[in-house]
């Protein structure tokens, strides 16, 4: 499962996650990145370590590695959004640095986690209350969810019925649906 | 359900065990040899897949080892799953997340009846409901843990705003205590690894955070089960290092509340080097000794001492006589033993020249 840091009690968790980032920004080795990437984002699932992150900018680091070619890393940073971003200063922060067009792009990778990972983010960034975040419920996403909705893929299937029922109003989808027919739709299932 | 490949776990990739990750660097290898993965709350599930375990009709041990971690609502055999000679697949679904997510750690590659398992979470089998359910009660968790942090650190605002002059040799003491106690406070069964086992060690002196923050550290033993270990660590940013004083440190703390998003402009050197932090820590220590001299003159008699206060080094002065006694006793003794020897060789001398001095001598 995620590791157990052997930590320095004198260096302290902020002063380890410091050292990750760090590494991260400074290594050539995408070995390296991909383990640390994945170190911080099983350190994103625990709420007592959100500030040290957003400390970091370790959010913004996320952010940034979900543009990467490299396919891991892409998985491993939404992951750690997925984590840590149903917490309300993360989410807060997450919309304000405009992560939501970078989020609904992960739509169409294909890795099944990182598809996974992505409608499940984009769940917990809307708001609590009825009326969501306009660009969330944007055609184009709903439509996405509905293709979803229908894949062979189990988790994929629920998540996006979850999405459909709890997020989307019923007349958003029902639009979508009408849509469906002639809009070309280039987000491919993963597979 | 997707058509098997008749390799072993490779329904889903996510069934299929990862190669252990070799090429970690040393100060971040973990005590056990993992893969390199990332758990998010879609891969993590009640519903747990065992493989590998061996064909000799031992499913009710199985259940009954597994259900040491938790109630198991339900369990059944995989008859189609792919699975190597002589060995089953099971499903376990757990009555609560958390059961499932210790068995997983625990059992997972354990030996059992002479195989080896390999137990993996299987989201696959959840229904939608379960599903929506999963995410609902991961955000409610996320939502009472940050609650939580949040009252704490208001209640400790309330208290420090009635003070005149800010303790920070206090907050020192509580620190020392605080690490002291939440190390004793970690639940060893519990299964978040990535949660405060190591509390974390905030003594105002080596904070690692940048420059101009005070850190006001404590620790919640609190009573609900999943808060294990709540360090609440409140930062201050304060832009200029060189002008800590009392005054900042007072306004600073009184204005803690709400958890202030960093923006980048605010962020100010996050990434100290090591020979500021040294800087950072003699500035610290003399502003404690500075603070300390005050304290002692003004006096507040309610103060809160948390934790043990330590034993002061007990101050000597050097020109006591006290010191001496021993040795002033020793000299005297030697004196004494010492001084009847010139005067019997005087008397002697004088009476009887030719006679030998007394000799002093121990006659056997």
């Amino acid at each position: 499962m995620a590791q157990k840091p052997k930590v320095d009690p004198y260096v302290g968790r902020l002063g380890y996650l410091q050292a990750l980032v760090s590494e991260f920004q400074e290594t050539e080795s995408q070995d390296a990145k991909e383990q640390v990437l994945a170190n911080l984002a099983n350190f994103a699932y625990d709420p007592s370590n959100y500030q040290y992150l957003r400390q970091l900018q370790v959010l913004d680091l996320f952010l940034d590695s979900l543009s990467e070619e490299n396919e891991t890393l892409v998985e491993f940073a939404i992951g750690g959004l997925c984590n840590l971003c149903a917490d309300k200063a993360n989410k807060e922060y997450i919309l304000r640095a405009g992560g939501i067009p970078l989020i609904i792009n992960c739509l169409s990778s294909p890795s099944e986690e990182t598809v996974l990972s992505a409608v499940t983010t984009l769940m917990y960034l809307s708001p609590s209350g009825p009326g969501s975040h306009p660009e969330l419920t944007a055609l184009p996403v709903v439509q996405c969810m509905l293709r979803f909705s229908l894949s062979a893929n189990t988790r994929l299937r629920n998540l996006a019925q979850i999405f459909l029922e709890d997020i989307c109003s019923p007349s958003q989808v029902a639009e979508a649906r009408s849509w469906g027919a002639h809009s070309a739709l280039g987000i491919p299932l993963p597979k | 359900m997707a058509s098997s490949s008749g390799e072993l776990g490779s329904l889903f990739e996510h069934h299929i065990q990862k190669a252990v990750c070799d090429t970690r660097a040393k100060y971040r290898e973990g005590r056990r040899p993992r893969a390199v993965k990332v758990y998010t709350i879609n891969l993590e599930s009640r519903y747990l897949l065992i493989q590998g375990v061996p064909a000799v009709g031992a499913m009710k041990e199985l259940v009954e080892r597994f259900a040491l971690y938790g109630t198991i609502e339900q369990y059944n055999a995989l008859d189609e799953y792919p699975a190597e000679d002589f060995t089953e697949v099971y499903l376990i679904k757990f009555l609560n997340l958390q059961s499932a997510r210790t068995a997983k750690r625990k059992m997972d590659e354990q030996s059992f009846f002479g195989g080896l398992l390999h137990v993996c979470y299987a989201p696959e089998f959840e229904t939608v409901e379960e599903t929506r359910k999963k995410l609902q009660e991961r955000k409610a968790y996320i939502i009472r843990t940050t609650k939580n942090k949040d009252d704490y650190t208001t209640k400790k605002k309330l208290v420090t705003e009635h003070k005149d002059t800010r303790d920070v040799r206090q907050n020192f003491h509580s620190e020392t205590s605080g690490f002291g106690a939440s190390a004793w406070n970690t639940s060893t069964g519990n299964s978040d690894p990535y949660s405060c086992e190591l509390p974390l060690c905030y003594f105002s002196s080596k904070c690692m955070c940048s420059s101009g923050e005070h850190v006001d550290r404590t620790s919640n033993s609190s009573q609900d089960g999943r808060n294990h270990d709540e360090t609440v660590e409140h930062c201050n940013y304060n832009n200029s290092l060189q002008k800590i004083q009392m005054k900042t440190f007072q306004t600073s703390v009184a204005c803690p509340g709400a958890q202030k998003i960093i923006t980048p402009s605010e962020a100010i050197d996050r990434f100290m080097p090591r020979t500021t932090q040294l800087q950072e820590r003699k500035r610290r220590r003399e502003n404690d000794c500075r603070l300390g001299t005050f304290l002692e003159t003004s006096t507040s008699s309610n103060e809160v001492m948390i934790g043990p206060k330590l034993p002061g080094i007990p101050k000597v002065d050097m020109h006591d006589d006290s010191l001496n006694t021993t040795a002033d006793l020793i000299r005297d003794k030697l004196k004494e033993v010492i001084s009847p020897v010139p005067k019997p060789s005087e008397d002697t001398l004088k009476d009887v020249p030719t006679s030998h001095p007394l000799k002093q001598r121990r006659r056997i």
